[in-house]
């Protein structure tokens, strides 16, 4: 089957931008659903990438296009997710396209997820397409976006299409500018059978569905598969394309994007990136660009109510069927009890898990301070990987410890550069280089250390912007660094919940910080409780927590007595859910409150 | 060896017994008070009377009352006649001359004629409910007596001649400065009772107080509240008052008998409605109401409320409560003879770390509280509540 009348593309744009209301017209346009299905399927994603406005999980689907040139165009669209938590994905499914279309909302003009999604673009060799969106609102200023296209991303105003996904505005332009401009598939001569794998589902019924973009050979049904990264042989067992439901084909050729049910159930053995070959025929090399994905991020998770463990254990052991990048294990805690440790992509991937825990799964979790993956290189050159503060040999072992770093592009109004540059300090970061966006509008570009963005980076950069700020990053370098374990200390038994690695110069006022905020948030204790934060057994904050003053019924007489106990009975109930440490009372949620204010 | 003696000496040999008597009467309610109490009438006095000698009918006497308390409400609201009568029944449950009877008074209700009639029923103690010497702060109680009252009725009470005579007290009431407080103790010291008991003000639920707690029109401040306490000790001491409960204080001698025997676990008897007994195994009380605790006498029932089994342990557990607010503290050793089921081990390691964290002073099988345990006894109380566990949730 030729693939000369097959376009595959993407849309890629910041947050918000217009990138779902846009795919929908095109899916109209095209005929492909109408209106009803559209906002009961196509549209039928998870709350959350609804909400915050990126995509999660791929959602491709098959157009049919009678183009002006009189033929019939097949457009495969690929969604993308829209983060860089999740860059690697979005690296993927470009990959398995020729064309992206590049979203500027009119009013907003290019920001810091534009220049990042671009840079994606022109590494995978993408043919852009630049369509300035929301032309038609009010505030739209056309005139900066287009100087932005030039300045900025280096690409001609003259290529830019204005549209309106809200009002329908420039939907055939696209359309004509995607089957114009876009190539058609490339490497479909390459001898044996090759097809991306860039996302996969988990069936109950039918396994493991992985989505693949064919680019040379076919794929149909009783043929056996390889997987090239493991080896893994399976008997194909369907074949389909997405309309966008998941429609049966007889096979999938040359250029085609779609699904194939295998016998394979275990999620972890479909990775995101590779190549699918045919067993009787085997490719010799791999598609280009696959990589091993590994969490960045590690936090540890419980249940608020120690009675929700194995629903919670049930909820991971869900979420990771269709998240093969986000892994767990069980550990356990003094101060949370029972919980797991949790790898994630990035900082908003970890958001995204506990939400979908609490939404979906309805356990109410706690969740431990992120921490980065450290390398430690100990006596004899080895080296360890480390990504919680509890397995951090002894400073004696240690000859180094490298943190990793991420190059920040931050985006931000001209007068806020003051405080920007004071907060980039603030987190140890350096400024690499300005470049003026408009009139009124910088660009930073900074390395920082990952650990010190995991916490309020964002939330500060906002709030210091007035929302205007944006920032996106790709993961930097390893850099050796002067990190401690800070440990926290309860009547001098470590809390090991409240354990972390810190910069030295920064151990002694985070220090005193989490002190004062625990000795404030424990309630009145019976006994003197001293607060500590220590590194390697040297104290260097303390606080005590107050010590209860005054407890003591006044009247207690015969009548009194079973009156008396009950209210004991209350109090001892109450004491229940406390965590001992020592001789200390601890309710647990003065750990949560702790670690949700920080 | 006359009689009384034989009974006094035999009482003691055995466990003491002591009698409660609820007499529900208030002309007004305080604003503090949350005790059963109704307005007396003749007609609900005379049924309340004719009530105890049935309640009394239904108990088991199986020895000799050793004390006998009478509180209320408010027990002077009758008349002297009626006091005559009530102490008629009370005696004639007692086998012998009780070794101490208290009769509870409000001032205002403090006559020559009343005091008479007690006196020679063979009440021994008289407990005053002086609450305040500050106008302005008996007003805030809701209480219905003057300074004047207060003065004139300790001095007829002290002309009666009573072995013993109690004042209570209250502080930390609201807008009650320290100052003021220690006033009112040297004002009550000066008087030379026998004994004073002295209340911090507590907030329960169904009185105006608790109204006005909840609507923010009176704050709590536990601060305040332990300097008050503190003050009172060491002013008291100094006074020649020693402190043998958490409220209580006593010239040599004169500790209250009867309520020192229900915080050691010995049994009481309580008749009237709300009155609560422990006897036989069984704790329980009296319903609330006067109607319907006479209904209850009527049909042959009584301790309706809250009933609970006693076993060894349950006692020893409350024996180590209730019995760790007393400064004497607790002999340890015949509750481990008596509850040789309870947790023991579990009970020293709790002892020992109260005490490593200066809260508890153990000498021998005696334990006490200090000063500042005491001040946090309810807490304590719940360790001990915690150490008792297997036992009493299995009972």
């Amino acid at each position: 089957m030729s693939s000369r009348y097959t376009r595959n593309f993407c849309i890629i744009a910041h947050v918000d931008h217009g990138k779902t209301t846009l795919s929908d017209r095109l899916l109209e346009y095209t005929n492909q659903v109408s209106q009803r299905v559209l906002t009961e399927q196509h549209l039928d994603s998870m709350d959350l990438e609804k909400e915050r406005g990126i995509t999660i999980k791929s959602h491709p689907v098959t157009m049919n296009y009678p183009a002006k040139d009189g033929h019939i165009y097949k457009l495969n669209l690929m969604d993308t997710p829209g983060h860089v938590d999740f860059s690697y994905e979005v690296s993927r499914s470009l990959a398995a396209c020729e064309g992206a279309v590049l979203l500027i909302d009119a009013a907003q003009g290019v920001e810091a997820q534009t220049v990042a999604n671009a840079h994606l673009a022109f590494g995978q060799k993408l043919k852009v397409i630049p369509v300035i969106n929301k032309i038609d609102l009010p505030s739209a200023n056309l005139d900066l976006c287009l100087k932005q296209l030039e300045d900025i991303l280096t690409i001609s105003a003259e290529e830019a299409i204005l549209a309106s996904g809200k009002s329908g505005i420039g939907i055939v332009d696209i359309l004509e500018a995607v089957v114009t401009r876009v190539p058609p598939p490339r490497w479909t001569d390459y001898p044996q059978t090759r097809a991306l794998v860039f996302d996969s589902l988990y069936d109950s019924y039918r396994g493991v569905i992985s989505y693949v973009r064919v680019f040379s050979g076919a794929v149909k049904a009783g043929e056996y598969m390889l997987l090239m990264s493991n080896n893994a042989k399976s008997e194909i067992k369907e074949v389909g394309v997405f309309m966008p439901k998941m429609e049966k084909r007889a096979s999938l050729g040359a250029g085609d994007v779609g699904y194939v049910v295998s016998n394979i159930k275990d999620p972890s053995e479909i990775k995101i990136g590779d190549t699918l070959t045919l067993s009787a025929r085997p490719a010799a090399e791999m598609l280009p660009g696959y990589k091993e994905v590994r969490p960045m991020v590690f936090c540890g998770l419980y249940p608020v109510d120690t009675g929700d463990y194995e629903k919670l254990k049930a909820a991971l052991g869900r979420l990771r069927l269709n998240d093969a990048a986000f892994v767990y294990s069980s550990e356990s805690s003094v101060a949370l009890g029972f919980g797991f440790r949790c790898g994630f992509l990035g900082l908003l991937h970890m958001e995204i898990i506990q939400e979908r825990i609490r939404r979906e799964h309805d356990v109410d979790i706690i969740s431990t301070y992120p921490s980065v993956v450290y390398h430690v290189i100990k006596h004899g050159d080895v080296m360890l990987e480390v990504d919680n503060p509890v397995n951090l040999p002894d400073p004696g072992e240690i000859v180094e410890i490298r943190e990793p770093t991420i190059k920040a592009a931050i985006h931000i109004p001209n007068d806020s550069m003051g405080d920007i540059l004071a907060l980039v300090m603030e987190k140890r970061g350096t400024v690499d280089h300005t470049d003026t966006l408009d009139a009124t509008r910088v660009m930073l570009t900074c390395v920082l250390p990952l650990n010190e963005i995991l916490v309020d980076f964002n939330d500060r950069l906002k709030s210091i912007t007035h929302g205007y700020g944006s920032m996106d990053y790709e993961l930097g370098e390893y850099r050796a660094a002067d990190l401690v374990k800070m440990e926290i200390l309860v009547n001098a038994d470590p809390v090991d919940a409240f354990a972390s690695i810190v910069h030295r110069d920064k151990a002694e006022g985070k220090g005193r910080e989490l002190c004062e905020k625990l000795a404030d948030i424990i309630p009145p204790q019976m006994f003197k409780v001293a607060i500590q934060a220590a590194i390697g057994g040297k104290i260097i904050a303390r606080d005590n927590v107050k010590e209860m003053r005054k407890d003591v019924t006044a009247k207690c007489y015969g009548g009194d007595i079973s009156r008396k106990r009950k209210l004991l009975d209350k109090q001892k109930e109450g004491k229940k859910k406390m965590k001992q440490f020592g001789r200390v009372s601890i309710p647990s949620d003065a750990f949560i409150k702790v670690l949700k204010t920080n | 060896m006359s009689g009384l003696a034989t009974a006094q000496a035999k009482a003691a040999s055995v466990s003491p017994l002591g009698l409660y008597v609820h007499v529900p009467f208030c002309a007004s309610t305080c604003d503090f008070c949350a005790f059963y109490q109704t307005q007396p009438t003749a007609d609900g006095v005379h049924r309340f009377l004719a009530g105890i000698a049935d309640e009394a009918a239904l108990v088991p006497w199986t020895q000799p009352v050793s004390t006998v308390f009478w509180g209320g409400g408010t027990p002077g609201l009758l008349s002297p006649g009626d006091l005559e009568k009530l102490a008629a029944i009370v005696r004639a449950r007692c086998g012998s001359a009780p070794e101490e009877w208290t009769v509870e008074l409000a001032p205002a209700s403090v006559t020559e004629a009343r005091l008479a009639a007690l006196k020679a029923a063979g009440v021994t103690r008289v407990s005053l409910g002086v609450q305040s010497f500050q106008p302005a702060l008996l007003d805030a109680l809701g209480r219905a007596h003057s300074l004047a009252q207060i003065h004139r009725a300790y001095d007829r009470i002290r002309a009666v001649g009573f072995a013993s005579v109690n004042l209570d007290l209250m502080f930390a009431l609201p807008g009650q400065t320290e100052t003021e407080w220690a006033e009112d103790i040297r004002t009550a010291v000066a008087l030379a009772p026998d004994h004073l008991s002295t209340y911090c003000l507590t907030f329960e639920e169904d009185t105006k107080l608790w109204v006005k707690l909840s609507q923010g029109r009176v704050k709590l401040d536990p601060e305040h509240e332990a300097r008050l306490y503190e003050s009172t000790w060491a002013l008291l001491e100094a006074a020649g008052y020693a402190q043998y409960e958490v409220s209580n204080f006593a010239r040599p001698g004169h500790a209250c008998r009867h309520n020192l025997n229900t915080w050691r676990m010995h049994e009481w008897i309580g008749l009237g409605p709300s009155a609560a007994s422990q006897q036989a195994g069984l704790r329980g009380a009296n319903i609330s109401d006067l109607d319907r605790w006479l209904d209850h006498i009527a049909c042959g029932e009584r301790v309706t409320e809250d009933r609970v089994t006693l076993t060894p342990a349950l006692l020893a557990e409350d024996a180590l409560i209730f019995g760790l607010r007393v400064n004497g503290g607790v002999d340890l050793a015949p509750w481990r003879g008596r509850a040789p089921e309870a947790p023991w081990p579990q009970i020293e390691d709790t002892l020992s770390t109260l005490a490593a964290g200066e809260l508890l002073v153990r000498t021998g099988d005696v334990v006490r509280l200090s000063n500042r345990g005491r001040l946090i006894a309810d807490t304590i109380g719940t360790e001990i509540m915690a150490a008792f566990e297997p036992i009493t949730e299995t009972a």
